[in-house]
């Protein structure tokens, strides 16, 4: 079984308290949606196995605390992730606007240089809705990352957004192939000027 | 029975079609065929690099394997357009081609010495070569044959074999067109004949081998003699070992450059080009080729094979003791031994409270030395000090060496753009900062490692540094050079380390402070007794007056807004919280894994809740008793503001905005409200630490104590290779030429750098490869700095001397333009000059004051001659038409080469 598998990625779910996040990784990881979600304290973690373009992905993904108190303790967890989902509730512009500042700690925490970035705009089941997809788009394209918009409660969007989060992943295979495959350097005492062409092995 | 009926004329016939020489012809030219095809395709663009264009198939013949190679130029689209229709491949003023190591390739010597730009070669697989003569004969009637089934009046190729043994690079070979046949024959041998010395032999041989009828047209020679300076007096380049007196700041830099010169010689080729025959005479006695009247020089130089490069050299250092497993103690034997056994309380006593700080490295050291007398430290006190100086300058009031000084002349000094691009593309590696305390230590480890006394001295000074680290932990001294602040995950471990000994160290002196503070508070207002003994009047009271004693606020940080209690109408106060808990990332590793063998269950979810709760746990408590009378409301409004939902135009009785919990935390027994009733009021200071830093700083101390060789290593390759790359890119960076490579070269060096130190263990073979590459940029930097030194000592601004130095680094022979009379001709001249003088000097032979001047004394016997001869014959008859005859004659000690090509007419014979 575990031979089937191509790679584990580490994936973050951010973004300020109470947009959802648990939500999109129950929906995500069980297909289910708990009304009474609790809140999270610290970080949390589920696993689940993703099919892509036939081969098997195991993700490993965090779920974190929103609260500001926390974040003594969070980005601690944020150590080699290879993807981040950023959430907002699209109707909340206020947590919208401190979007800038989770981008913000994902830079200064993230070890990883081209970590994936995902923008999530929460709960579109909501009919007051205080900020607009062109708006979160434009932020989106400013900070050069994914955008989808979802609903954890009415399961619109949350496949879609992992999915697509772990392909750009996938696509980038310096993030996520182990340094200790050591197809880099075979040969490199022979042939001196051939090693200089950093290859990989593409397994996709 | 069937072998009779089969027996029939049918049968044979095409067993004898199957005869293996056949099918290997029919093979070789089914291949050449294919070759064609694909080449009117015209889709091979493969390797770029390379000026040759190759193909191969593999073929075997009589239990012998054969490669088939098709070499073709890759010819700028300029001269593939003057190309006047179908022409004998030797037929052009091809003599001596600026050699270029970029461009050889095995078989390309063809090209040299023919000036073929394409052709075929069938070689053996095996190096033994094809030595039997039968053998020879049949491969090169192959070839015969297969070239005349091949003849089209277009694009025949050349065909040749190589014979004999494999090094002796001899080949035959034969081209056939509709009209001509060129047979390419070859000599080889040790020593040639006397009178083919010279000129005058070489053009009899020439005309006798060509015997043709008619009187021969002129024979144009071009010529070329090699000189090879192989002396160079004072101008031998080389970085010098450390020796007993040296000086003590070049330690303070990693080793760089070679032990010896990495020019073994310089070539000075001196040509001429296309004479007619009876323009020149090259005898015995007499010759007209005299090398400062040559039309052409060029130079070429040979290097130094596997010299040591010092900074490569002191990183296997490290690969080499990757493996080494002794600890520090096992090799300072006992000379060291471990701490805290030995430590004599008293000497905390006589110590005075806040030590002089430059008085504390030389405690440092005289206690581990004195202490000691049972065996010699590895390292002698007088080295041992200037290292921990540079280590810890803040040891000493007037050092030269603060930390953070290096890099604000850096930034001023990098004047080159590509060098400033570079210094951006550091940025990924998970090292430290550069000229931090651990860069440092990785540079002095390496000295030691290299030449200071190798391992004893390296553990040593490692010992030293953790006895330091100590030291500075018990006396409350921040460690220097270091960034300031949390451990930072995206440097390395050691790095974090430290940090997380600075933290611990920083909160010991908060707390000690705070303590001082809060003793001189406690004596000038003995009224205010509120903070103590309040525990036990917790038991004793029971909450009914609102201010009763016990119920005193403690540990207030500031007011929350104009927030007030619910249920008291008081203001609401954010309190003083515990610092939070530091992890490095060894530590957050463990607890991860932790977490993640709980499973993905409902209990394992609970329970990690549970254990991510300490911290809210201690921020409810710090809450409650900065805030009596507090609610869980009130809690929530501070914590988790979004869980607290306002009711619209509803005051309550205090005048703030009322409103009710979210949903979510009116959950029943949820974890935050169950927390709630749990938490008792405790203020910060009171609680039960959630970081323990002197438990923190005693694991740090301890993770360094207990390394072993092999540990440190891992802990300083990655610190050490970044120091190594920035040493590299600043040589480069100081050369007086620069290379249009070395940013690339630097950039896939940083690349490989980046990855060396992201892994969480040094990999061996991808720091082997590291090294490999750091060391050819060490030894091509090292070249260029001697070839500077010694074209062009006086260090004058020239960039023709610049460029020539970077095109020789290269392995490229570069033309010498005005020969002479240019500086660089002056200065070969004047070092060939000094080379001869020393060397008679030496054979003792009187040294002639007048023949000083004179340039003909400056070069010795040449060190090789070769000779091109062409010409048009008629041959092989009277009335055949004129076919180019070639002969190149190489005549060198080490060897004795003839290439003839010698065509005839095909058609009229």
């Amino acid at each position: 079984m575990d031979e089937d598998i191509l790679t584990t990625l580490k994936i973050l779910i951010i973004g300020e308290s109470g947009v959802g996040k648990s939500s999109l990784l129950l929906r995500f990881t069980e297909d289910n949606f708990d009304p009474e979600q609790t809140l999270t304290i610290g970080v949390d973690f589920k696993t689940k196995k993703l099919n892509i373009d036939g081969s098997l992905v195991k993700l490993a993904i965090w779920d974190t605390a929103g609260q500001e108190r926390f974040r003594t303790l969070t980005p601690s967890y944020y150590r080699d992730a290879q993807g981040a989902i950023l959430v907002f509730d699209v109707s909340s512009y206020a947590t919208f606007a401190k979007l800038e500042m989770w981008l913000n700690e994902l830079e200064t925490y993230s070890t990883k240089n081209d970590i994936v970035k995902m923008v999530v705009g929460n709960k579109i089941d909501v009919d007051k809705r205080e900020v607009s997809r062109e708006e979160a788009m434009r932020f989106a394209k400013r900070h050069h990352t994914l955008y989808i918009e979802a609903s954890a409660k009415t399961k619109d969007g949350v496949q879609a957004a992992f999915e697509e989060l772990v392909h750009k992943i996938i696509q980038t295979p310096n993030l996520w192939e182990s340094y200790a495959l050591n197809n880099i350097h075979l040969g490199s005492k022979d042939h001196p000027n051939q090693s200089s062409c950093a290859g990989y092995c593409s397994l996709v | 029975m069937n072998e009779e009926i089969d027996e029939s004329e049918f049968y044979h016939q095409d067993f004898t079609t199957a005869s293996e020489w056949e099918v290997f012809m029919a093979r070789i030219e089914e291949i050449i065929n294919q070759w064609r095809v694909d080449d009117k395709r015209n889709d091979s663009v493969t390797d770029v690099e390379s000026i040759w264009d190759i193909k191969t198939e593999k073929l075997n013949f009589a239990e012998e394997q054969f490669y088939l190679y098709l070499y073709s130029k890759r010819i700028n689209e300029d001269a593939a357009l003057d190309d006047k229709g179908p022409k004998n491949p030797i037929d052009t003023l091809h003599d001596f081609e600026l050699y270029d190591e970029n461009h050889i390739e095995y078989h390309s010597c063809l090209s040299t010495w023919y000036g073929l730009d394409k052709f075929i070669v069938l070689s053996p697989v095996s190096n033994n070569g094809i030595v039997n003569e039968s053998k020879i004969k049949v491969l090169l009637s192959s070839i015969y044959v297969v070239e005349g089934n091949l003849v089209t009046s277009e694009n025949s190729i050349p065909l040749f074999v190589q014979i004999r043994e494999k090094w002796q690079r001899l080949y035959l070979g034969v081209f056939a067109s509709d009209v001509i046949r060129t047979n390419f024959e070859m000599v080889h041998l040790k020593k040639g004949l006397p009178y083919c010395n010279y000129l005058s032999g070489l053009l009899d041989l020439f005309k006798t081998k060509i015997a043709s009828p008619c009187v021969l047209e002129n024979i144009i020679v071009s010529a070329q003699l090699t000189y090879t300076l192989t002396e160079f007096g004072g101008f031998v380049w080389k970085q010098d070992l450390l020796q007993q007196n040296y000086d003590i700041e070049s330690l303070f830099l990693l080793p760089f450059g070679v032990t010896v010169d990495p020019i073994s010689s310089i070539i000075l080729k001196a040509t001429w080009n296309h004479l007619p025959d009876n323009l020149v005479l090259d005898s015995e006695n007499y010759t007209d080729f005299d090398p400062t009247a040559a039309m052409n020089w060029s130079l070429l130089i040979n290097s130094t094979n596997n010299p040591v490069c010092l900074m490569a050299d002191a990183m296997t250092e490290f690969l080499q003791n990757l493996t080494n497993t002794s600890t520090i103690y096992d090799i300072l034997g006992d000379f060291a031994t471990l701490p805290s056994s030995e430590n004599n309380p008293l000497d905390l006593l006589t110590e005075p409270a806040v030590p002089a700080i430059s008085r504390l490295l030389t405690r440092t050291a005289r206690q581990s030395l004195t202490r000691n007398k049972r065996s010699n430290p590895p390292l002698s006190e007088t080295m041992l000090v200037p290292m921990l100086y540079f280590l810890f300058p803040d040891a000493d009031e007037k050092s030269s060496f603060p930390y953070g000084r290096e890099e604000r002349e850096h930034t001023e000094s990098l004047s080159q753009a590509q060098f400033k691009n570079l210094d951006e593309e550091f940025k990924g590696f998970k090292t430290c900062s550069s000229d931090s305390l651990i860069w440092r230590l990785s540079i002095i480890l390496s000295h030691c490692l290299q030449s200071l006394g190798g391992l004893r001295a390296f553990a040593h000074v490692w010992y030293e540094f953790v006895q330091e680290m100590r030291y500075r932990w018990e006396k409350s001294m921040p460690i220097p050079g270091l960034s300031p602040g949390l451990p930072d995950l995206r440097t390395c471990l050691l790095n974090q380390k430290l940090q997380m000994l600075n933290c611990c160290i920083d909160r010991k002196i908060a707390r000690e402070n705070a303590l001082v503070n809060f003793d001189s508070a406690e004596n000038s207002s003995t009224d205010d007794e509120e903070f103590f003994d309040c525990s036990e009047k917790i038991v004793e009271e029971k909450a009914k007056e609102k201010l009763s004693l016990w119920n005193q606020p403690v540990g207030r940080l500031s007011k929350f807004g104009n927030l007030k209690l619910i249920k008291t109408g008081d203001p609401l106060y954010i309190p003083v919280t515990q610092e939070p808990v530091l992890k490095t990332e060894d530590q957050l590793e463990e607890d991860t894994d932790v977490l993640l063998q709980l499973g993905s269950n409902a209990e394992a979810m609970e329970l990690r809740a549970r254990i991510m709760s300490a911290s809210l746990l201690s921020d409810m408590e710090s809450f409650k008793a900065a805030n009596p009378g507090s609610a869980i409301e009130d809690f929530i409004r501070w914590y988790s503001p979004r869980d607290w939902i306002e009711d619209e135009d509803k005051l309550d009785e205090w005048g703030q905005k009322a409103g009710h919990l979210s949903p979510r935390m009116l959950i029943e027994d949820n974890i935050w409200s169950e927390m709630w009733l749990s938490a008792k009021p405790v203020p910060a200071h009171r609680q039960k630490r959630l970081f323990d830093d002197t438990r923190e700083a005693e694991k740090v101390l301890q993770f360094l104590d207990l390394r072993s060789v092999s540990q440190i290593c891992e802990l300083v390759i990655p610190v050490l290779s970044h120091a190594a790359i920035y040493r590299l890119m600043e040589e480069c960076e100081s050369l007086a030429s620069d290379l249009a490579e070395f940013p690339a070269k630097l950039s896939n060096l940083i690349r490989k750098g980046e990855v060396l130190t992201r892994e969480s263990k040094p990999q061996p073979r991808r720091f082997e490869g590291l090294i490999h590459e750091a060391s050819a940029l060490e030894m091509l930097v090292s070249q260029m700095n001697s070839l500077h030194y010694k074209l062009n000592p006086s260090r004058s601004a020239n960039g023709e001397i610049n460029d020539v130095v970077v095109a020789l680094a290269m392995g490229k022979e570069v033309r010498v333009e005005n020969k002479s009379k240019s500086d660089i001709g002056n200065r070969i001249v004047s070092m060939f000059g000094e080379a001869q003088r020393m060397s008679s000097l030496m054979a003792g032979e009187q040294f002639d004051e007048a023949g000083r001047g004179t340039v003909n004394n400056a070069f010795p016997v040449p060190t090789a001659k070769e000779f091109v001869l062409r010409t048009n014959a008629v041959k092989p008859a009277v009335y055949s038409a004129k076919c180019p005859q070639f002969m190149r004659a190489i005549l060198s000690k080490e060897e004795f080469r003839l290439c003839g090509a010698w065509s005839e007419d095909t058609v009229f014979f």
